[in-house]
């Protein structure tokens, strides 16, 4: 019912790949099946439209498939990756989960039934307007995971009209914004996705050679760790036509040397949230952080230095937090921005914001100098409390040059000092051997 | 016994000579001001020896001290005046947690 466009469209490319998964390829007409079978299972089984579901699984064909019954069923998702694990209990106990899918590693799904009965308002109101949900958890980098809690039907929108689609690799992971939205546009546009068993650099260069990836939907850390891996020297990329790049910010000498290195390779940067979707973007040009975000149903503002945005498909609310939209709508990223023309340069979150005797700095811009030193392999920024200053920069460092603080401190002044001001070159450096981003290839500042 | 740790932080002072806006005057001593009237420093750089100083005594002492705390700004002479002032804070630290731990 509420994804027969996509259904439709299965129909019409039956023998088009619509998914690579362990090397093998899955047709449309597959998935369609698929699809077909596992609404006849909900129905079987009795399954309430508007049952709170977690999905727990990674891309496979099976996950992939169930998620669109699902949907289509009128169910509310709460897609759950083993990034998660340990904070499963936790999760499910937040989203009121009634019902949990489990699809193994080897794509067979479980289904429990947890006798859970969902009482939250956002909830209770979906399954009263019989709209399919969308639960989904923040990062919780800065604090605990917010549950933020979609009608799946403004989301689903933007994918009824007909783009081009490209062979995207599955990078972001299925639980994140950003994975549901690869998923949904390649399905909806007959493209193709290509799943990795992991997301390591060999890995992912080895998919895009093997499966012709032309797209590769990624982070800022993840394309660091590219660079340095050298990967790229062992595999053929060519096919590779962009690289799209969010969910933190981007270091300037990581982009450059991106782009000096890959010329023909676009690149484009994303801008979304748990909290709105992600949003249409466009970049000035590949080595650029300028960026245009909008598109139809959005509207942006900047207050204070500060973007807000307003959605037609932003969420209802957080499950577990006061909503943070204003009574007329608008959502406080929290992102503080540059505004040129047009564009606009993303700065960096306001929370991560280093006061030093009252002088701004943000992570982001002391990372992106750091990262151009010889040997930096990971850098992250943070803030130190220090009652003398209020606040200091602190970096937090892996290096491959066996270097100690002492010797460090001392290259990073002389390499620093007429790149940055003063106030804004780390004053205290930790050094650490263990790498510095988790599951979702995003930076661990703290 | 209470270390003399005014060689420690000199060596710290020589270390920052040209960074974080330190000039370090010829005739460094232990009497040389360090924050404050006359100071050498400025308050970031005396963020950063106070920084120095701490992974110098940890490297050296295995203590970990924090000597820019609230206790540290509330004292009635602040630690910071001098090189000595800051010797006998940092030393007087060390005893302290060396004391704890019997």
């Amino acid at each position: 019912m509420y994804i027969d466009f996509m259904l439709n469209a299965f129909a019409v490319s039956r023998m088009k790949a619509a998914l690579v998964w362990q090397d093998q390829v899955f047709s449309y007409g597959w998935m369609l099946e698929a699809v077909q079978r596992w609404k006849q299972h909900l129905m079987k089984e009795a399954i309430c439209s508007g049952s709170v579901v977690s999905l727990e699984a990674d891309f496979s064909p099976n996950a992939i498939a169930l998620m669109l019954a699902l949907v289509d069923h009128g169910c509310i998702i709460v897609p759950l990756t083993s990034s998660v694990e340990t904070k499963k209990p936790e999760f499910r106990e937040i989203a009121q989960v009634e019902l949990v899918i489990e699809v193994s590693g080897s794509d067979r799904a479980h289904i429990n039934n947890t006798h859970v009965i969902a009482t939250h308002k956002l909830l209770l109101r979906l399954k009263e307007e019989r709209s399919p949900g969308l639960i989904l958890f923040s990062s919780g980098s800065t604090g605990n995971s917010k549950a933020a809690v979609h009608n799946f039907l403004p989301l689903l929108e933007k994918f009824k009209v007909a783009r081009h689609s490209l062979r995207t690799l599955s990078f972001l992971l299925f639980d994140h914004i950003g994975g549901v939205n690869t998923l949904f546009y390649s399905l909806s546009n007959g493209g193709c996705i290509v799943t990795v068993r992991d997301r390591s650099p060999e890995v992912v260069c080895r998919a895009i050679e093997t499966h012709k990836v032309q797209l590769l939907p990624t982070s800022p850390t993840f394309i660091n760790l590219l660079l340095l891996s050298e990967a790229y020297q062992r595999y053929d990329l060519t096919s590779l036509e962009l690289v799209t790049y969010g969910t933190e910010v981007m270091p300037e000498s990581t982009l450059r040397r991106f782009h000096g290195l890959f010329p023909h390779i676009r690149l484009l940067q994303t801008y979304g949230l748990s909290e709105l979707g992600i949003l249409r973007s466009k970049s000035k040009s590949s080595d650029s952080l300028w960026v245009k975000v909008g598109g139809e149903g959005v509207e942006t503002r900047v207050v204070d230095g500060m973007l807000e945005i307003k959605s037609q498909s932003a969420m209802l609310g957080y499950l577990n937090a006061p909503s943070p939209l204003t009574a007329d709508g608008w959502f406080m990223t929290g992102d503080a921005v540059e505004v040129d023309g047009g564009y606009m340069r993303i700065l960096g979150r306001k929370s991560e914001l280093i006061n030093v005797g009252g002088e701004k700095v943000y992570p982001a811009e002391v990372e992106s100098v750091l990262q151009w030193m010889e040997g930096v392999e990971e850098v992250a920024v943070n803030a130190e409390s220090n009652p003398i200053t209020g606040q200091i920069v602190m970096a937090k460092l892996k290096l491959s040059t066996g270097e100690n603080g002492q010797q460090f401190k001392k290259r990073m002044w002389m390499f620093c000092h007429d790149k940055l001001p003063i106030f804004k070159i780390p004053q205290k450096v930790m050094l650490v051997t263990e790498a510095m981003h988790g599951e979702r290839f995003k930076k661990i500042r703290k | 016994m209470r270390q003399d740790l005014v060689p420690l932080i000199v060596k710290q002072i020589h270390e920052l000579n040209g960074q974080h806006g330190v000039k370090v005057p010829a005739d460094l001593s232990s009497d040389t001001p360090l924050f404050g009237r006359e100071g050498i420093l400025e308050s970031l750089g005396l963020v950063s020896l106070v920084v120095s100083v701490e992974q110098a005594i940890e490297d050296e002492f295995g203590v970990s001290i924090s000597l820019a705390d609230d206790r540290a700004l509330a004292q009635t002479k602040s630690p910071y005046r001098t090189v000595a002032s800051l010797a006998e804070y940092a030393g007087h630290l060390i005893q302290q947690v060396e004391g704890q731990h019997g």
